[in-house]
């Protein structure tokens, strides 16, 4: 079976870091990656109360109480999966950036397109 | 989805997202709207009261152009923490975009294959190169750029692309993404009453979302869109070919164009100049005088030149050229045109700057009002730069 094509997920390009250690860039990227997450996961509980509301489907109470099944138990680990590989994808990015060897300085590409040289 | 600035209209090629990659997109540009409303105003406040006083303190002035504001703001750490959640934030939306798109890419390919009746035609040519200035760098951080493809009539570009501007302009191009070419029929059409276009090219119009107004502006005209991306332009096609615009598009770069001499009245192109290098800047602009008959008319929209900018807005506005992969946005926006049109063969009283108002109306009222960074039409005003030949 062959693979399914994978989209090239790092921009071409060096990426720019804005604080004295590039680490703190990145821990602010994986905190606004979490908060996206949040508000995914708040949206989708609204969607879900909204129209339990409308049908009168369940309670509170049931929410509380509910216990979960062994598909139920994959299933959310596997989300869990997704859901840390969207927060910290910035590491991802930077060692595709390695693996592509995609390291030149961002003055080259400056560089290129100033210069009076034809194309 | 509703057909209003809070969210793009649907149509038959772009991806359809699930829940939760609908409200992750949407999350991305509450995420912009915040950035823009919230955090980039206390840059202004950052360089008034502690980046200038301190570049007076140490040169005894104040700072006299962008380079100098620049070399006190990139030290100051509310310009550090806005620049570092901006550039996220343009990370956040493609990998966003990119989801249902990489989700259903088989099936987009193949609706983009089933050609409409609006009479478009889509033309590739697998032998044109892709120029180096647009392979030197992912443009705006689209990972793989406009012209990667990982599959056999690939469609992903476009599809990323098409989702990725409206999140982008947070809506302010309107339900279709088609605010700057509206906006340019809208000028010529009320200050060219007597332009008729029979031939309308639109030069590297990725997937069309700009060339659509013309072709509706002026369905008697033959109108067509090139741009070096193949991908974008199968999807520019489908695109077309789904909202009932009869658009020809074709494999070429805007710098020499397969067209005949004085074939076509109106030449255009949005937001193109930036994204090519000094040298194929002049070419273009030399083709656009090649390709135009007598009377004919070229009009190109961008962000604003920064002559008539403080040097501080020129600095904020300048962020994209090294932090969002566009190498040569700073120096095309102090490009001389009247010179560069010369150069192209262009009459030099014959050349127009302007400020058109935007065409899409009912978002006026959320708009910031100012142009910088990060607000992506945001000024409600598009600048022309063009010339008659």
């Amino acid at each position: 079976m062959s693979e399914k094509p994978r989209l090239k997920r790092k921009a071409k390009g060096e990426r720019p870091y804005f604080h004295d250690d590039p680490a703190v860039d990145k821990l602010l990227a994986m905190l606004m990656g979490l908060t996206g997450e949040v508000s995914v996961l708040r949206d989708r509980l609204d969607t879900v109360e909204r129209l339990a509301a409308e049908r009168n489907l369940f309670t509170q109470d049931e929410i509380e109480n509910y216990q979960p099944d062994e598909e139920a138990l994959r299933a959310r680990a596997a989300r869990r999966e997704a859901l840390l590989s969207e927060v910290t994808r910035i590491i991802q990015a930077e060692l595709e950036g390695l693996e592509d060897d995609d390291q030149g300085p961002y003055e080259e590409a400056l560089a290129l397109v100033h210069d009076d040289r034809p194309d | 989805m509703q057909t209003s600035e809070l969210e793009q209209r649907q149509h038959a090629i772009l991806p359809a997202p699930n829940h939760d990659e609908l409200a992750r997109q949407q999350f991305v540009r509450s995420f912009k709207e915040h950035l823009v409303a919230q955090v980039h105003p206390g840059n202004r406040l950052a360089y008034e009261r502690r980046a200038k006083p301190g570049f007076i303190k140490k040169r005894g002035r104040v700072p006299q152009t962008r380079f100098e504001v620049g070399e006190t703001m990139t030290q100051d750490p509310h310009y550090r923490m806005f620049s570092a959640l901006l550039r996220t934030s343009q990370e956040m939306m493609w990998s966003a975009a990119q989801q249902p798109v990489q989700r259903d890419l088989d099936q987009l390919i193949e609706q983009a294959k089933k050609t409409g009746d609006s009479g478009g035609s889509l033309r590739l040519d697998p032998t044109l190169e892709v120029p180096r200035y647009h392979r030197a760098v992912d443009i705006h951080c689209q990972p793989g750029g406009y012209h990667t493809e990982i599959a056999e009539d690939d469609v992903a570009p476009g599809a990323i692309y098409d989702r990725a501007v409206f999140i982008y302009a947070m809506g302010q191009m309107g339900p279709d993404n088609a605010d700057m070419g509206a906006s340019a029929v809208a000028w010529l059409q009320e200050n060219h009453p007597d332009l008729k276009p029979a031939r309308i090219l639109d030069l590297g119009c990725a997937v069309g979302h700009s060339t659509a107004p013309y072709a509706e502006a002026w369905p008697e005209a033959e109108t067509h869109g090139i741009d070096v991306a193949a991908p974008m332009l199968r999807y520019a096609h489908a695109r077309a070919e789904a909202l009932g615009a009869r658009v020809h598009f074709s494999q070429q770069n805007a710098e020499k164009t397969d067209f005949e001499d004085a074939s076509f009245d109106l030449v255009v192109s949005h937001i193109l100049l930036h994204e090519t290098s000094a040298t194929a800047l002049r070419n273009i602009i030399a083709e656009c005088h090649r390709l135009l008959k007598p009377g004919g008319m070229m009009l190109h929209a961008e962000t604003p030149p920064y002559k008539n900018l403080e040097p501080f807005d020129a600095f904020m506005l300048d962020w994209d050229t090294r932090n969002n992969n566009e190498p040569f946005w700073g120096r095309s926006h102090e490009v001389d045109y009247v010179e560069l049109s010369r150069k192209g063969g262009f009459d030099g009283d014959k050349v127009f700057e302007t400020m058109a108002p935007s065409a899409y109306q009912t978002a006026q009222a959320r708009r910031s009002k100012v142009f910088q960074g990060g607000d992506f039409g945001g000024g409600g005003l598009w600048f022309l730069y063009g010339a008659q030949k």
